[in-house]
């Protein structure tokens, strides 16, 4: 079942047309990477997705219900979290969370409050000022702060954006047992490539306010057909580079290491060349596309395109 | 309107009211400060005319009802400002709140505050000059809610402004009440204006209650006329007013949140 579905949004400033008829639609339980370049128009459609900017065209709809006829109905399930927002810096993290509780219509309140306060381990932050903390604590509050109302849906632009590897690995998790336990769906901007492999179910990919692709992540990564074939050679780097320079593939030096790129087919012929010509290579990996390839080759490839 | 939300909004303000020594400062230290360097001045006027009117109690008075309108105004306004600073107006819009609910809040904060600093202000002028405000015995009552009622509507008029031009436009919020100060004839009557003034204050709704309020020291009555037409002027701005701040909250939401603060 669509829980929200973006129809047709366009968003024009002046003669710029920021987001330009982007549909794509967010199920029961899903998590959904928004992707794209920085300007792609994701935080434009974000903005259109929780009704504060007004889509020049188009509408958004929750639970089948449009969000402008329905805004606090909707709202009530809905919350946000951006590592680019801030919270009143002067008030203490109990504080920003009591008050926030009190938008939302939260049966016990001081339990939800401290149930919280415990899965985003912040303890040891509850009376200290939000203007005390470090931006990745302030991150672990506006999370804490998304998730005061057990959300339906959840809008996280980049949430591990300033969070340190273990804290990120951990929030991460924990975002994927929220939905796991009670199927929250969640729409998750990052410019983390691997994160979004690893927690998104589907990916939007953005692009000059345009949706350039929709589908899951191994999907999107199946339509680069490039590998890196990388090889340690102690001997014949040389031959090894004339083979890559006839083959007209591209290729990186790195010491006594070569990285190859190529089509998943070519590959056996390429190492039977190196064979035939008596280069000697010790360690070989190779590493299918990942989602990272698709945006760097296929983004901004669209980009030029356009222009 | 939901009295959770709008009680969520009032917490918040008292959270940072508890937080901020400048809020502490503004309920309490100015008034006090204001109330003895007035008092004092009059006082020494009042030494050069024994026999003139009550001065003491037209300038004390005078600048305890202005300390309403202030009050009033400078929570509309400075809090929508602590918003904008915060950067936390998209936390408070991704809410189910409503724009009726964040307006009230607004008035009640302001109520609330004002419901503090002037009893103390009171206090403060009894304490240092024996002057007792329950003096206007029932006018009282409508002379707060007219300056309340000034109050609000400068606050909603200079808040979309604010909300419309964003922060470069933050010193409307200390400066603007003061504009219609001189017209209001706080301290002197109205007569004592030039004429082109006076046609002015015609349309400046204190100016009908401090005009009664002096008529009160002075005679003991006023008309009630007075504070009708004060009433009607009042409550004319507070709409005109609020339909401006919904506009300019309408236009930012064509700007977007983000993108504006």
């Amino acid at each position: 079942m669509d829980i929200l579905q973006a129809m047709s949004l366009t968003k024009k400033f002046g003669k710029f047309t920021a987001v330009n008829n982007v549909s794509f639609s967010l199920k029961e339980g899903e998590i959904l990477g928004l992707l794209g370049a920085n300007g792609a128009g994701k935080t434009t459609t974000i903005q259109m997705l929780l009704g504060v900017l007004t889509p020049t065209n188009g509408e958004v709809r929750y639970f089948g219900k449009n969000l402008l006829e329905n805004r606090e109905e909707i709202l009530e399930q809905v919350n946000f979290s951006s590592t680019y927002t801030q919270l009143p810096w002067l008030l203490t993290v109990e504080e920003n969370l009591t008050y926030t509780s009190y938008l939302y219509e939260i049966k016990n309140r001081k339990e939800r409050v401290r149930k919280l306060v415990e899965v985003f381990r912040l303890n040891k932050l509850f009376k200290e000022q939000m203007k005390e903390l470090s931006s990745g604590e302030v991150t672990r509050v506006n999370l804490a702060k998304a998730f005061i109302n057990h959300p339906k849906v959840l809008l996280l632009d980049e949430p591990t954006a300033s969070l340190d590897p273990e804290t990120s690995d951990y929030i991460r998790k924990i975002l994927v047992k929220e939905r796991n336990m009670f199927n929250v769906s969640i729409i998750w901007t990052s410019h983390n490539m691997g994160e979004v492999e690893e927690v998104c179910d589907r990916v939007v990919f953005i692009n000059h306010g345009k949706v350039i692709a929709n589908d899951t992540p191994e999907k999107l990564a199946k339509t680069i057909e490039i590998c890196h074939v990388a090889l340690n050679v102690p001997d014949g780097l040389k031959r090894t580079i004339e083979i890559c320079q006839n083959k007209k593939v591209h290729y990186k030096l790195e010491a006594r290491n070569i990285v190859v790129d190529l089509k998943e087919k070519d590959i056996p012929g390429f190492l039977r060349e190196l064979m035939d010509r008596g280069v000697v290579y010790d360690q070989i990996s190779i590493d299918k596309p990942t989602l990272e390839d698709y945006f760097l080759q296929v983004a901004p490839k669209k980009a030029k395109d356009e222009i | 309107m939901k009295f959770n939300r709008i009680y969520a909004l009032v917490l918040r303000f008292y959270y940072l009211f508890r937080h901020s020594w400048d809020r502490i400062g503004d309920a309490f230290y100015w008034p006090t400060i204001d109330l003895m360097i007035w008092g004092l001045t009059s006082t020494f006027f009042k030494s050069f005319a024994p026999n003139a009117p009550p001065i003491i109690l037209i300038i004390l008075s005078g600048h305890m009802f202005w300390l309403i309108v202030w009050r009033a105004q400078y929570e509309i306004t400075v809090n929508l400002l602590e918003e904008l600073w915060n950067r936390n107006m998209i936390n408070i819009f991704v809410s189910p709140i409503n724009f009726s609910e964040w307006v009230t809040s607004f008035i009640i904060v302001g109520i609330t505050k004002a419901a503090m600093s002037f009893p103390f202000a009171m206090l403060v002028i009894y304490l240092a000059y024996k002057i007792q405000m329950f003096f206007f015995s029932w006018y009282f009552i409508p002379i707060i809610f007219l300056m309340f009622m000034t109050g609000w509507w400068v606050g909603f008029l200079v808040s979309g402004l604010i909300l419309r031009f964003g922060t470069k436009v933050q010193t409307l919020a200390w400066t603007f009440a003061w504009l219609i100060g001189p017209f209001a004839a706080i301290y002197y009557p109205v007569s004592t204006l030039p004429g082109w003034a006076q046609k002015i204050a015609l349309f400046i709704p204190a100016s009908y209650v401090f005009e009664g309020a002096r008529e009160i020291i002075s005679k003991g009555y006023t008309d009630p006329g007075k504070f009708y037409i004060s009433f009607v002027i009042n409550l004319f701005y507070l709409i005109l007013s609020i339909l401006f701040l919904y506009s300019s909250f309408k236009k930012v939401l064509q700007k977007g949140l983000v993108k504006v603060y």
